[in-house]
């Protein structure tokens, strides 16, 4: 069997043991385990439990925000990359602390703090929230999970600082960032399996993509080990991109899916399309991202060999197949996010619907990066190679045009209910998602358009750079930088929304986007409200009258 | 516009409510300087745009690169943030 096929096979033979051990419990020993891991997350921390609050909220609350701040980063480090590929002599003055700044170390570090810091924390931040409410009880410890967050973004830190110059004192520093990234991770784990196992009731489809998200990052890190794929150049690149398309993508799709309802007050639309999501993640091969497996050499450290990607034919056949494949899930997630939210015209000028902007524009991205993600791995993958001059464009476009506001979009979604306020100002909001989607999206199309320059010129053999595409990538870069400056503003929102955000009211929270016939007003509220519920011009508006009478026993 | 809510001096009337239109003209103000400074080079060619060594001649070697606007920006920004969560957690 080759490399692609037999690397899967035990990834999915090892995701279904899992899903079984979830479901059936582990027989006479299911109470043994709950105290156990009841025990590892509040006591055996000892004094660190007395650091952080524990009170309901806290522990997605604590995540979230530390996903934003990481934003702010991960965008700076990707801003700086883009400028220093064509003026590479920019950040020579910090040579004077030792530090001598490339781009590719720089988007390096840009891609870990998106991903890991960002991107991931914004997921577990939501995910705090989510399961409890979809199992029906609350979390096992809100205190672990707030405490495993500094863990988490100490973790991103030395990742980050390892990206810049991963050998201090003969130790690779990346590997250690990891490890302890999968400590952190682990706690998450447990913290969620135990409030699983404490439900009330059946957990709802977007809690099992989140779970099988969150489950299948150690158990691809076990299977890549055991079968020796992170030591081979196809195994690497199957290991890269199983885990964007199972942790990364399933775990935004989970958060997203849940939010989309949130936002729009409607019903999640189709069950089905969910499970088509989560199966279709597992199965088939996600496109996003590099076109080799370098992050995992980088990752797994001394485990993993260097190693320059060849594909024989049979796993070109396999892989190329598997990656087609990917359009049905994501096809599935897309229709059933816009669908979901149809109708919900409220943008982020209402302060019940942070997020759907963002939401929205993920749903509708995905499909055109996915389809230009496909062409260009199947490329790579046939040895062809035509199209790798654009690779790192489309990489970064589906970093910060699906993912981010996806997971970012979710993240807003669930802030009112999480910190008990609105943002502060969704003016702020408003600027921060036409500023960070403009920036996106023009400064890496510009880059991007720039790439396309630089493969035609070298195709026609001209060595020397042309002046308008260095023109254009520095324009392309400083686009970009709004992509900073919405980061800035989201954050602050959502700090100072924390103090002086309007309080929520309950009753704000479940209106309805579908259009409806009529409408029954029975208090005073705005025309704007009654918009937001899904009335439109047509729509009757029924009064319905209130009196302080005192009332009687109802006659049978 | 919202124009319930004003202040008023001597006759001279300001609105406090800021009009949902009022962006685009920033947005195109935005546009058109940065178009001005794509021209830059092209109407002086050869020279490159001021940067921050140029006006404060004392850090000369140091912020020698248009970066560093951008980086001190993002700087200002960060900082602005961990200020308003110092003022607000302390302010009761």
């Amino acid at each position: 069997m080759d490399t692609v096929l037999s690397t899967m096979f035990y990834f999915w033979v090892s995701l279904f043991i899992v899903f079984l051990l979830i479901q059936r419990g582990l027989w006479i020993f299911s109470d043994v385990a709950k105290g156990t891991v009841s025990f590892m997350l509040e006591k055996a921390i000892g004094p660190g439990a007395d650091l952080v609050e524990g009170r309901v909220g806290s522990g997605a609350r604590s995540w979230i925000m530390q996903g934003t701040l990481w934003l702010i980063l991960g965008s700076m480090f990707t801003f700086m990359s883009m400028w220093l590929s064509h003026d590479p002599d920019a950040l020579h003055s910090l040579a004077s602390w030792g530090y001598s700044a490339n781009t590719h170390e720089l988007s390096s570090a840009g891609v870990y703090a998106t991903l890991y810091g960002s991107v991931s924390m914004l997921i577990i931040g939501s995910s705090f929230h989510i399961i409890p409410k979809l199992s029906g009880t609350e979390l096992a410890s809100e205190t672990n999970a707030n405490l495993v967050s500094f863990v988490w973004t100490l973790s991103v830190l030395i990742m980050v600082i390892g990206s810049q110059n991963n050998l201090i004192l003969d130790l690779e520093i990346i590997p250690i960032g990891v490890a302890l990234n999968t400590v952190a991770l682990l706690a998450v784990i447990m913290n969620h399996l135990l409030t699983v196992a404490n439900r009330t009731k059946n957990l709802a489809l977007p809690g099992w993509l989140i779970l099988i998200a969150l489950l299948s990052n150690p158990v691809l890190s076990i299977v890549s080990i055991a079968s020796g794929a992170v030591n081979d150049n196809v195994g690497q690149w199957m290991t890269y991109h199983l885990f964007g398309g199972t942790f990364f993508f399933l775990g935004v799709a989970g958060v997203a899916l849940y939010s989309s309802s949130i936002v729009s007050g409607n019903p999640l639309w189709s069950k089905t399309l969910v499970g088509v999501t989560l199966f279709g993640s597992i199965f088939t091969i996600n496109p996003f991202g590099d076109i080799n497996g370098q992050m995992v050499i980088d990752v797994f450290g001394p485990l993993a060999e260097s190693n320059v990607v060849s594909f024989t034919n049979e796993d070109m056949l396999s892989a190329s197949f598997l990656m087609a494949l990917v359009s049905i899930p994501i096809l599935a997630f897309s229709s059933n996010m816009l669908v979901t939210m149809r109708g919900s015209d409220m943008f982020v000028d209402d302060p019940n619907s942070s997020g759907n902007a963002e939401l929205n524009l993920g749903s509708w991205l995905i499909i055109p990066i996915a389809i230009g993600s496909l062409f260009i791995q199947t490329d790579a993958v046939s040895g062809t190679n035509e199209l790798t001059g654009i690779s790192n464009s489309l990489s970064m476009m589906s970093g910060w045009l699906v993912l981010v506001p996806l997971s970012l979009g979710a993240a807003l979604s669930l802030y009112p209910e999480l910190v008990g306020r609105h943002l502060l100002s969704q003016t702020r909001a408003r600027w921060g998602f036409w500023m960070m989607a403009g920036g996106a999206m023009f400064g890496i199309s510009i880059t991007m358009i720039a790439d396309f320059m630089d493969m035609a010129l070298a195709e026609l053999l001209i060595e020397d750079p042309s002046a308008l595409s260095e023109e254009l990538r520095k324009v392309g870069s400083v686009m970009f930088y709004g992509v900073v400056i919405g980061s800035i503003l989201h954050s602050l929102n959502m700090v100072s929304g924390m103090f002086r955000g309007d309080l929520i009211s309950k009753k704000s929270v479940t209106s309805s986007s579908i259009s409806v016939e009529s409408y029954s007003l029975v208090s005073p509220t705005t025309v704007r409200r009654i918009l937001a519920s899904g009335a439109d011009l047509d729509t009757e508006v029924i009064p319905t009258g209130e009196n302080d009478e005192k009332g009687s026993a109802t006659k049978l | 516009m919202s124009i319930n809510t004003t202040d008023s001096v001597e006759g001279f009337l300001q609105g406090e409510k800021e009009p949902s239109g009022s962006w685009i003209f920033i947005a195109l103000g935005v546009s058109i300087s940065l178009s001005f400074l794509l021209l830059y080079s092209i109407l002086y060619p050869g020279q490159d745009l001021p940067v921050i060594s140029d006006l404060v001649p004392v850090f000369s070697g140091v912020f020698d690169s248009g970066i560093w606007f951008f980086i001190l920006g993002t700087m200002i920004g960060v900082f602005a943030i961990l200020g308003r969560l110092l003022l607000e957690a302390t302010s009761e």
